[in-house]
């Protein structure tokens, strides 16, 4: 666990993603002054919208209100060392962060430290059942990378994700309230059906989970009292409005370049999910074991979810970790993925950004990427990569439905098309074993 | 162990399944083989279940990746599409136009010509930039605030400063892509438009020019072009509905890179049009237009390497482990 956190806290303070840690840093800024996140992002949106005549949307915070107040904090540690002077100015694409320095590594540090303390917390957990699940999960080099060099804060969805399961049997008010903070990304609002379906009829479970999720739920109420329109936009029409794409099946939309045409498009995967989570609920949700219940239906949103961005799966990580359906190694994918839609180099703005020469390899370096992905010489794995991973994640939920008496066979040998011969060796070797009349049993 | 849990035991056992429940909110613990427990209608049914939903994925991802060459076949041409932060694009049989988001000077617009012998390549034919264009000496890019707005044939881009608003009107037909400055008050505009290379202009090449360089007042401008990689020549020509008041051209290594023009009216329209002769034997050439037919290659690979590794891939396992015991 240790050693854990001080690779995490080593590489924190020197990588980001300028648009994502901005977006934070921009926000903390607004919160400690007192001023309106949702507001501010509706305005941008709106003039977006007032310059190009399309529906395109500003990309700023557009989560959970409570996610701020883990970050908030920090940054006000931060200002009471370096003070209030401007460390970042203005890493929203297209445009590159102006950095101030030496307080940038202090900043992305500070930052970065609710991440961290997130995935220690989650080494700690999964230590305590089995230590190399919790080694797994933290020496992982999709999520060291996607915690503490993106600086993406997946890992206290995945956190707060674990916590919900494992409260669940012994205590609904805090399993309900770690789910209502798991949705500060919204993402995971798909497992509310999952978790109404379970607790349908026992009453007592039912309303103390919902008490403990309505109390995450004030801030949404107290933003939608004070700026209903901003927190409707925000939430609701921009994530429900987004275009598909991502780590999937879907990135090929990246390749139409007609937005209206491609926001109609984007609703057949929705269409698809709504009826996806119908069918794993009604047959798993009340029977099925929680763990592999909700990997179902995440995995099923990954499959049909419009957007699923690289530092989705750390989310789940966890989860599949304790799943021993669930193969792991899926991270490969998604990580592999984010070197093919972001160059590497555009991570290390920090360490590069210290030198007008290093500035001026990155302008060359970038030159370079910028033809390739003009001629889509970049488009083609990424494609790739997207279907392998939806393919991956297909194979995962088969495999959890079938442990949870889906009826679905992933017995070794008669997974995949091979048909009822593979299916009657496995029955012959099981005779061999159990003896006929137990397999004979209707 | 409570009742509940003795009959979920009970139960189990006599199923010849080997999940016991532990009877607490879904808590299933597993042992081993735990799947032989499944009667063999079960079984049947689920293999059948799991082929179908292979199947059908399989088909889905494979029908998806058809989209963007639906799109391009179908709805992409003959009209103008917004995308991204406010890009737009036209798709003529003979152009191809973008006009890039507000948050860039550069291409506004820039006209490409698809030649006739390679349809799905773009040929750079003129590039307008507002990052180098100034009307009443204030940047186009930097001092205006720009709203964009099209119709199915036209572009509409409005600059507009407290003291003048300029429309810039962009529309495409089938031989020629028309670019309008207008308002309703005079104005004085240096307009650049640049492409990498021009090998000559107006019948003047760059051995003849070594500086910059005022050619003689015209409403016609004539350029010729070659391209590298699809071994081509091209010619392109700037017809301009007034009499500009200078037109300067830029001498740049290998040609022309650049035509500035100064002018002053309420409204000066542009007509770009040009197109492109192969030269020589045609060697295969990699476009983005391309990316809508290689999709569905990919997909078709992908998903048949799945099902490939899911019936072969296992049985190659099998075999080993059967061997190694």
């Amino acid at each position: 666990m240790l050693l854990a956190a001080a690779i995490r806290l080593a590489i924190a303070p020197f990588f980001m993603h300028a648009g994502d840690v901005g977006t934070i840093y921009e926000s903390s800024i607004m919160v400690l002054k007192g001023a309106n996140l949702y507001d501010f992002v509706y305005a941008k949106t709106i003039q977006m919208q007032s310059t190009t005549g399309l529906p395109v949307f500003f990309e700023g915070y557009a989560y959970h209100p409570l996610l701020i107040y883990f970050f908030a904090p920090f940054y006000w540690l931060f200002t009471l060392i370096a003070g209030n002077g401007p460390v970042m100015i203005d890493g929203h694409y297209p445009s590159l962060p102006v950095l101030v320095y030496p307080w940038t590594p202090l900043l992305l540090l500070f930052l970065k430290i609710p991440i961290i303390l997130a995935d220690v917390l989650v080494v700690y957990i999964l230590a305590a059942t089995d230590s190399r699940k919790a080694k797994i999960y933290a020496f992982c080099p999709y999520v060291i990378f996607i915690g503490v060099v993106w600086g993406m804060f997946d890992a206290l969805v995945a956190l707060f994700l674990l916590l919900s399961y494992l409260t669940s049997s012994r205590n609904s008010f805090l399993s309900g309230f770690f789910y209502g903070l798991s949705l500060m990304k919204l993402y995971t609002i798909v497992l509310l059906p999952l978790y109404v379906v379970r607790l349908f009829r026992k009453w007592k479970a039912f309303s103390a989970f919902f008490a403990g999720f309505a109390v995450t739920l004030l801030p949404v109420v107290y933003y939608l009292i004070v700026s209903p329109v901003s927190v409707w936009n925000v939430l609701v029409t921009f994530q429900g409005g987004r275009l598909m794409g991502g780590v999937n099946l879907y990135n090929f939309i990246w390749v139409v370049q007609d937005l209206q045409f491609d926001l109609v498009i984007s609703m057949i995967p929705n269409i698809l999910l709504v009826v996806a989570l119908y069918y794993l609920i009604r047959r798993f949700g009340m029977k099925a074991p929680l763990l592999q219940s909700t990997l179902a239906i995440m995995f099923a949103y990954f499959l049909f979810g419009k957007v699923i961005n690289e530092q989705f799966l750390v989310a789940i990580f966890p989860l599949m970790l304790l799943c021993k359906e669930c193969d792991h190694r899926l991270w490969v994918a998604p990580f592999v993925f984010v070197f093919l839609r972001s160059p590497f180099y555009y991570f290390m703005l920090p360490i590069l950004w210290t030198s007008p020469v290093f500035y001026g390899y990155y302008l060359q370096a970038d030159e370079v990427w910028r033809q390739l992905q003009a001629a889509g010489y970049l488009q083609i794995p990424m494609y790739a990569v997207g279907i392998a991973f939806s393919l991956l994640i297909f194979w995962n939920l088969l495999r959890v439905i079938d442990a949870t008496r889906g009826g679905i066979s992933s017995t070794p040998g008669v997974t995949g098309p091979m048909g009822h011969r593979a299916y009657d060796r496995v029955l012959k070797r099981a005779r061999g074993v159990w003896g006929s009349s137990i397999l004979n049993r209707p | 162990m409570t009742d509940r849990r003795q009959r979920a035991v009970a139960t189990s056992s006599l199923s010849g399944c080997r999940h016991t429940h532990d009877g607490s909110h879904g808590q299933f613990r597993e042992k081993p083989l735990s799947q032989l427990c499944f009667s063999v209608q079960e079984r049947r049914s689920g293999l059948k279940l799991r082929r179908r939903l292979t199947l059908f994925f399989a088909i889905y991802i494979i029908a998806m990746s058809f989209i963007p060459l639906l799109h391009d076949t179908l709805i992409a041409q003959g009209r103008w599409l917004g995308y991204g932060t406010g890009a737009y694009q036209y798709q003529s049989q003979n152009y191809f136009i973008l006009f890039n988001d507000p948050y860039d000077g550069s291409s506004k617009p820039h006209i490409h010509v698809n030649p006739g012998f390679a349809p799905a390549s773009r040929i750079s034919l003129v590039e307008f930039s507002d990052w180098t264009s100034w009307v009443n000496d204030h940047n186009l890019f930097n001092e205006f605030n720009v709203t964009m707005r099209a119709n199915w044939g036209t572009l509409d881009v409005t600059y507009s400063r407290p003291e003048l608003v300029i429309h810039k009107y962009v529309e495409v037909s089938s031989d020629a892509v028309k670019v309008i400055l207008q308002s309703e008050k005079e104005f004085g505009a240096h307009l650049e438009i640049w492409r990498w290379v021009m090998s000559s202009i107006n019948g003047i090449s760059i051995k003849d020019v070594a500086k910059p360089l005022v050619i003689a007042p015209t409403t016609l401008l004539e350029f010729t072009f070659s391209d590298d990689r699809l071994q081509g020549q091209g010619h392109g020509r700037i017809e301009m509905s007034a009499m500009p008041s200078q037109i300067q051209i830029w001498p740049h290594e290998k040609g022309f890179n650049r035509i500035t023009v100064d002018f002053v009216n309420s409204m000066m329209s542009f007509t770009v049009s040009g197109s492109m002769e192969a030269v020589g034997g045609l060697s295969l050439n990699w476009n983005y237009a391309l990316l809508p037919y290689v999709l569905p290659v990919v997909s078709i690979t992908v998903v048949a390497l799945y099902l490939l590794v899911g019936k072969y891939g296992r049985t190659i396992k099998n075999r080993a482990a059967r061997r190694g015991n």
